[in-house]
């Protein structure tokens, strides 16, 4: 083969596939868990986003009597009633607003924060980084639920409280996550070859840093609003959930029945399907996420 | 033409003069001397080809002269880089960013690893552009495929919106010849640039930077361990062992007559196209030094059939030979009626004409 031919069929294996994210969008396309989960958590978002469209009462309107053992599902009802007579359906649905939103929120606050520290250590390095580093091993010897419920005691009970609580338990796993991954791109080649042309640092962190480390974050961040929404759902169940009296949050509905589990096991059982569900439908996407962007996999 | 040896070597500025650089990288465990005083000077438009096998310090050397060596560990310890009469070492991290690619530029040895996997290539050409020649967007992009094509990739304007994965490995190395030329630096260092490629791109590979080397004056640092790269591109290649040049000069002269043995040893080891009867390769004996303690003597004596007493004890220095500017640091340097043994020396490339520097390419 000559050098001419060589170069041409060279140029024909070349022209195939798009751009880096694309590939993983194709690869993600493909798996089966990963669209279930992706359909599975639409349903969630469109419960959430038309939730007075959808739910046939409000969370808090009385259709029904008090009642000690409220009956369960009817063709009227179909998640039955809850002993204050509201429909169980109608608290369900509207529970996932607040699913969604602790679970999104949360991960924000740790994500931002996490990825702040994690940069900073792993691109600084030195006296910085240890510093950062041992404060993280201190906070991840504390199991994340007790710092939860120690930081809920500390920051007093609320939606945005508890929130704000579950975000700061997972900053340390996001901060060293990045700061791993970044301590393995910094000393690339490609990083060395944007220095030798005169990058400045910004531009490295930015451009050439940043974006080849944060794959397997955006993986742990999905797989953490999944966490988030049990952990809130557990604060809930232990009493330190959102305070606002009749707030239809999952947990808080498990925990209001839970002596009730005997004679009216609907009220348990609903809620606590909701939570399995959205946290499933989380962590097959998470899962797929990461068979789809995990550069180890990358061609 | 350059000037090797020692840091009294000349008076008069190259465009590039290194002066007894000396690399160290120093860990809590031990202290690695990497380069351990080289001088050399580089006209615009010379070739210079630095060869050795790997752990000499021919790549450390390079990054050194960017001032891009792994930190924290590494530093140069004495010495002098001179761009234009101007030292680099001990610049500003803000100076010399303004070198870095502006006028001294690299070429790395994987093409595979040394492009960015998330940014296009367009985006990694338009950097180096935009951050030395303050180009606007539109500028830069038409420059980057005007570099392209001077690099030979067809297709230029739109390739530059395909990624890194979408390219093969020869043409990655365009692509990152086409990023180090972009600001038409005065220097180019091309570390082992065609290592990590088969030999057919190779060829085309080192064929390019001869052309761009004629064209645009550049001068050119070629380090590599492959002697065949070296005879087929530089007008002057430096051996390297152990930190040190030990062998210097003219590269037909040094391929003709090599007077270290570390040299002879090394153009023993490769195959000749030109022989007649297949001749047995000859590999070096022994290991690269340990570069943890500096040896009192010279550093290849461990390795070398014609070491005496003095070649342990003294260091030896660069000297002149009897080829004028060809010089080697050996206090036994091999004799002639040794090549002729080896099938070098007295053939018929003693009258240095540059076509026969062929038979040791790839």
């Amino acid at each position: 083969m000559s050098v001419a031919e060589a170069e041409a069929r060279e140029l024909e294996i070349e022209h195939v596939g798009g751009g880096l994210w694309r590939d993983a969008w194709e690869r993600l396309r493909h798996n089966k868990g990963a669209i279930a989960g992706a359909v599975l958590l639409g349903l969630f978002v469109i419960l959430a986003v038309f939730a007075p469209l959808i739910a046939p009462y409000g969370p808090n309107e009385r259709v029904a009597g008090l009642a000690a053992t409220p009956p369960g599902p009817t063709a009227e009802h179909w998640f039955g009633v809850d002993e204050q007579g509201r429909d169980l359906l109608s608290r369900v649905v509207y529970g996932s607003r607040l699913s969604l939103l602790v679970g999104v929120v949360s991960v924000a606050v740790g994500l931002s924060f996490g990825m702040l520290l994690g940069a900073t250590a792993g691109y600084l390095g030195g006296k910085v980084d240890t510093l950062i580093m041992r404060i993280i091993d201190i906070v991840l010897s504390i199991p994340g639920l007790l710092f939860a419920i120690a930081l809920v005691t500390l920051l007093g009970r609320g939606l945005v409280q508890v929130m704000l609580a579950v975000g700061i338990t997972t900053i340390p796993v996001f901060a060293r996550l990045l700061r791993g991954s970044i301590l393995a791109v910094r000393e690339s080649d490609y990083v060395l070859a944007a220095r030798s042309v005169g990058t400045p640092g910004r531009g490295l962190l930015l451009r050439h840093i940043l974006p080849n480390s944060v794959a397997p974050v955006i993986v742990a961040a999905t797989l953490a609003m999944a966490t988030a929404i049990i952990d809130v759902a557990g604060l809930s169940f232990l009493g330190l959930g959102p305070a606002e009296a009749g707030l239809p949050e999952w947990g808080a509905i498990l925990a209001d029945n839970q002596d009730r589990l005997q004679a009216s096991p609907h009220l348990v059982f609903f809620p606590g399907f909701a939570i399995v569900l959205s946290v499933l439908a989380i962590n097959l996407i998470g899962d797929g996420l990461r068979e789809s962007i995990d550069p180890k996999l990358r061609a | 033409m350059t000037s090797p040896g020692s840091a009294a070597a000349t008076d008069r500025t190259a465009l590039l003069s290194v002066r007894d650089l000396e690399v160290r990288f120093v860990t809590r465990r031990a202290t690695i001397h990497a380069v351990n005083g080289i001088s050399f000077d580089l006209d615009p438009g010379a070739t210079l080809g630095i060869v050795g096998e790997s752990g000499c310090g021919k790549s450390v050397s390079s990054l050194a002269m960017l001032g891009i060596l792994p930190q924290p560990a590494g530093r140069v310890t004495a010495g002098q880089v001179l761009l234009d009469g101007r030292d680099l070492v001990g610049l500003s991290e803000h100076d010399l960013r303004q070198v870095r690619g502006g006028e001294i530029a690299m070429i790395f040895q994987d093409p595979m690893t040394s492009l960015n996997p998330v940014l296009t290539i367009g985006r990694q050409i338009t950097e180096a552009l935009r951050a030395h020649l303050d180009m606007d967007k539109r500028a830069a992009a038409e420059e980057a495929v005007a570099l392209l094509d001077r690099v030979g990739i067809p297709d230029s304007r739109r390739r530059l919106s395909d990624y890194p994965h979408q390219f093969s490995g020869g043409m990655r190395q365009r692509v990152m010849i086409a990023m180090a030329i972009s600001c038409r630096p005065k220097v180019l260092i091309a570390d082992e640039p065609t290592t990590a490629l088969d030999v057919t791109i190779q060829a085309q590979i080192l064929d390019l930077l001869r052309t761009l080397v004629d064209s645009e004056g550049m001068a050119l640092i070629l380090i590599t361990h492959d002697l065949g790269v070296v005879a087929g591109v530089c007008e002057r290649t430096h051996v390297m062992y152990a930190g040190r040049f030990v062998e210097t000069g003219p590269t037909t002269e040094l391929f003709a007559r090599p007077k270290h043995p570390y040299t002879l040893g090394l153009l023993k080891s490769v195959p000749r196209l030109d022989e007649r009867h297949h001749r047995r390769l000859e590999p070096i004996g022994g290991a690269p030094r340990d570069m943890r303690e500096l040896p009192t003597g010279c550093a290849f004596a461990p390795r070398c059939t014609y070491a005496t007493q003095a070649s342990w004890e003294v260091l030896p220095l660069l000297e002149p030979t009897a080829g004028g500017d060809h010089r080697v640091a050996c206090h036994n340097p091999v004799p002639d009626a040794e090549l002729v043994a080896a099938g070098l020396g007295l053939g018929p490339d003693a009258d240095g004409d540059a076509e026969d520097d062929d038979q040791w390419r790839p």
